[in-house]
């Protein structure tokens, strides 16, 4: 059987399973794949579907421990003591409130290059003071994918050049400002998109009419703790890496977690890790089944029929197959289509100012994080703000994610010129 | 009555989930077995890496060494495959000469399991196969198809990011990379401790030229290709084109500067050698590959490549026929042979001389098969 | 801190057992169940 043919037949298992019986995305792909596995001649190819659930192991326990560390925020009262804060801070300031908000979500985005990280850390504190604000649950959450996305593609970590870089021998040097050029007006331009027109300028008795508790009398200084300390140890390690012992994402937000015991209103560490698990065993179990889907898209022939069918485009197409395909692939993960088709596309751009085009891919391959069924930055923001079906998130991310996606577009076909600039 | 019926199902699943990973765990461990290797009777010693830094001992880091030392004194060579166990062509090419040579004149050191722990799994949603084979005259051989990276079980957890031991910035996974870890760190992590233990057996073993045997996917630049050091230009130069003579053709690469923690980078800086590395082109290790097999691996045929090579997308001629192991092997043990005879004529008192030595066009004739030692 | 992630694995893997124990519906169970399978495998330094 020809490889795009039980493809398709994969794809059309999966739409059966997940549209049809209502299985979960997670499951649906687990059949889907052993289907594929199946048809591809290789029958049950056990290893092969838990040897590609693995792929997503790293990212799994960010997301895990990231998700303790937003339950033990929001139950020992951090959450609402920030919130508070921030609104008394910016009641009145509706630019500087978006633009704070923005930077804040794409922040630990930018020091550890996961945009899962920022969405549920500094995306969980920010979300409260939009919505009460005045901006829709959505928009807030599409609010702060974007962001995530955005502090992902950021300096100082942008892992999806260094996965780019490091399949075509590009040291990761000289990278900081044409990621700025890139970020900078799209912060901008997407948090005045998403949120100008629906914030409102508050009194400041309608203010303390939605205002939050606050622990700050009773607890002080110490309720900030877990905060800083996750923001320290982060930064610690991409700037002072020869000093911060580097400890990884999930260690970090588990240490925050743990202080967070102590520093605010008591509550059971037992029972906010539950919350977490429970909350994200689905989309854990998506990236699970999309590791076992692609392993057999792989295995079968599927993968690479998909990468010379979009590097086979003629020339002047290929753009529009930069534009398509980088996101479309980034169901797998911004991280899977940045190193699968990223890297075969600088090398046929290759004429041009590496550094420039995988810059610019990063922003384009970033999109992925918004592709279903994966789509991380889309999931998660929805979480944050409590939206139960995440695809009215992602349809608020379409023209932010289209203005991303002509930028970065932009950027790749004005290489030459902007070499020249900077 | 409904909570003892959900019990049930849940017992029933996590029993499912038990055989689940039994079954695969059963397939993942046998990647620890490691395959024989049958030194040729001229072997003169075989070590352990630990033998040079003894914390790699009892480590998966630790990987055998075979020396082969000839009655007069003269060069001394270190050959490192499997630095990356999903290039095949670089471990095949250590064991065979491992099996075959006899060296009369100087000193052959050969490690073809450079990292040894990445022999020991395989890259997730890379849908390789686990093992590949030769036909031998008494049976066949199989080889494991290892991953580019340590064994994530032996060296956990990533940094979110890598500064290697040359202070290059690089992505998180590229710690368990033994060719971006050097020149080590002495107490550093597995990866970066293999690197220093190979540094250290350059120093100690006083190698004059070291040669690390790789592959690459045929999309990438760098392919069919000498990439050499300042240390080993003149080397690397006259080496091309004694290959040219034969009808190898191969693309002189100087080693970046600004690439570091590379073995022709590190070695040439901190050791003063002559580093030279040697790529082939492997589709099984490629973005662009088709259905993966054992025979993808050994008979390198790909029909994404092939077109791929039509469009211009490759560095490197690729056609219907493929590039099969045993050519790969054949231009690695020529790139071997012209290097040393190099090295004989810009230093003759370093000069190395072999006997039995795999001829390349032969291996490129009759395969790798005839090559191999059958099990004793 | 290999010794440290061992032991944050296995309490992810103990939660997740909880969990799978505690959910009432089949499918959310499954998905757990599925989730374990890596995360037994690596508590175990298989895979």
């Amino acid at each position: 059987m020809p490889e795009y043919l039980i493809f398709l037949l994969m794809i059309a298992i999966f739409a059966l399973l997940a549209m049809l019986l209502k299985l979960p995305i997670g499951v649906s792909l687990a059949f889907s794949a052993l289907a594929g596995s199946l048809l591809g001649g290789e029958g049950i190819a056990l290893r092969h579907l838990v040897e590609g659930s693995f792929g997503y192991f790293d990212t799994i326990l960010i997301i895990v421990t990231a998700m303790i560390f937003m339950k033990v925020l929001q139950a020992s009262g951090i959450l609402d003591t920030i919130t508070s804060l921030l609104l008394r801070t910016f009641y009145k300031k509706k630019s500087a409130l978006l633009l704070t908000a923005m930077f804040l979500v794409m922040f630990p985005g930018m020091i550890t290059g996961s945009s899962t990280t920022a969405v549920l850390s500094t995306g969980a504190l920010v979300a409260p003071v939009l919505m009460k604000m005045g901006l829709s649950k959505v928009k807030t959450a599409a609010l702060i994918a974007m962001g995530g996305i955005l502090g992902m593609i950021a300096p100082p970590v942008n892992i999806l050049v260094m996965i780019m870089g490091a399949g075509v021998d590009m040291p990761y040097v000289g990278l900081t400002i044409p990621l700025l050029i890139i970020v900078i007006p799209l912060a901008v331009a997407i948090s005045f998109w998403l949120g100008y027109k629906d914030i409102k300028i508050i009194e400041y008795e309608k203010m303390r009419a939605v205002l939050p508790p606050s622990y700050h009398q009773q607890y002080g200084f110490r309720l900030y703790l877990p905060l800083i300390v996750v923001i320290v140890l982060m930064l610690g390690q991409s700037i002072l890496p020869k000093i911060m012992p580097d400890i990884g994402i999930p260690a970090i937000f588990l240490v925050g977690s743990l202080i967070g015991l102590g520093c605010g209103r008591s509550f059971n560490f037992f029972k906010a890790t539950q919350k977490a698990i429970k909350e994200s065993t689905p989309i854990l179990c998506i990236l699970v089944g999309v590791g076992m889907f692609i392993q057999i898209m792989t295995l079968t022939g599927a993968r690479g029929w998909i990468v010379i069918s979009f590097l086979s485009l003629p020339s002047i197409f290929l753009y529009l197959g930069i534009a398509t395909s980088m996101p479309l692939f980034g169901a797998v993960s911004a991280f899977g289509s940045s190193s699968i088709l990223g890297v075969p596309f600088i090398l046929a751009l290759i004429d041009k100012n590496a550094i420039l085009t995988s810059s610019a891919l990063s922003a384009v391959a970033g999109l992925g994080d918004l592709m279903p069924p994966t789509a991380l930055a889309g999931i998660f923001a929805a979480q944050v703000v409590g939206e139960a079906n995440y695809f009215k998130v992602i349809r608020h991310c379409l023209m932010p994610a289209l203005f991303e996606l002509v930028m970065g577009v932009g950027v790749l076909i004005s290489t030459p010129l902007l070499d020249k600039i900077i | 009555m409904k909570n003892i019926k959900n019990k049930f199902i849940s017992s029933l699943l996590v029993l499912f989930i038990l055989v689940i990973c039994f079954l695969s765990a059963l397939k993942f461990l046998s990647m620890q077995k490691k395959e024989a290797v049958f030194p040729s009777e001229d072997l003169t010693s075989k070590k352990m890496l630990s033998a040079y830094l003894q914390s790699l001992k009892n480590t998966w880091g630790d990987t055998e060494i075979y020396i082969y030392e000839g009655q007069e004194k003269g060069g001394n060579l270190l050959i490192t495959g499997g630095a990356h166990p999903n290039e095949p062509a670089g471990f095949i090419t250590s064991v065979l000469l491992v099996e075959n040579i006899q060296v009369t004149k100087g000193k052959i050191i050969i490690v073809p399991r450079a990292n040894n722990s990445g022999f020991t799994h395989s890259d997730p949603q890379e849908g390789n196969p686990q093992r590949f084979s030769f036909e031998t005259s008494t049976g066949r051989r199989q080889f494991r198809y290892g991953s580019r990276l340590t064994n994530p079980v032996h060296q956990w957890p990533d940094p979110t990011l890598y500064i290697n031991p040359a202070g290059q910035k690089l992505s998180g996974t590229e710690s368990r990379n033994l060719n971006r870890c050097y020149p080590g760190r002495k107490n550093g992590r597995l990866t970066e401790k293999v690197a220093y233990g190979i540094m250290e057996l350059i120093k100690k073993e006083k190698i004059d030229l070291a040669i690390d045997l790789h592959e690459s996917a045929p999309e990438y630049p760098v392919i069919n290709a000498i990439v050499f050091h300042e240390n080993s230009e003149e080397l690397a130069a006259l080496a091309l084109m004694d290959l040219q003579l034969e009808g190898f053709e191969f693309s002189l690469e100087f080693s970046p500067k600004n690439l570091r923690g590379l073995s022709h980078r590190e070695w040439g800086d901190h050791a003063h050698i002559m580093p030279i590395l040697l790529e082939s082109a492997n589709a099984s290790h490629g973005r662009l590959k088709g259905k993966t097999s054992p025979a993808l691996i050994v008979e390198g045929k790909d029909k994404n490549y092939a077109k791929a090579a039509k469009l211009g997308r490759l560095f490197v001629p690729y056609g219907e026929e493929g590039v099969p192991l045993k050519l790969r092997v054949a231009r690695h043990l020529a790139a071997v042979k012209s290097i040393l005879s190099s090295l004989e004529e810009l230093h003759p008192e370093k000069r190395i001389e072999i006997k039995n030595m795999p001829s390349s066009s032969k291996v490129r004739n009759t395969g790798i098969g005839p090559f191999l030692n059958p099990p004793n | 801190m290999h010794i440290a992630y061992h032991l944050i694995v296995f309490y992810i893997v103990c939660h997740l057992i909880w969990y799978l124990f505690r959910e009432k519906k089949f499918w959310n169970q499954v998905c757990a169940a599925l989730v374990l399978i890596m995360f037994l495998l690596r508590v175990f330094l298989i895979k």
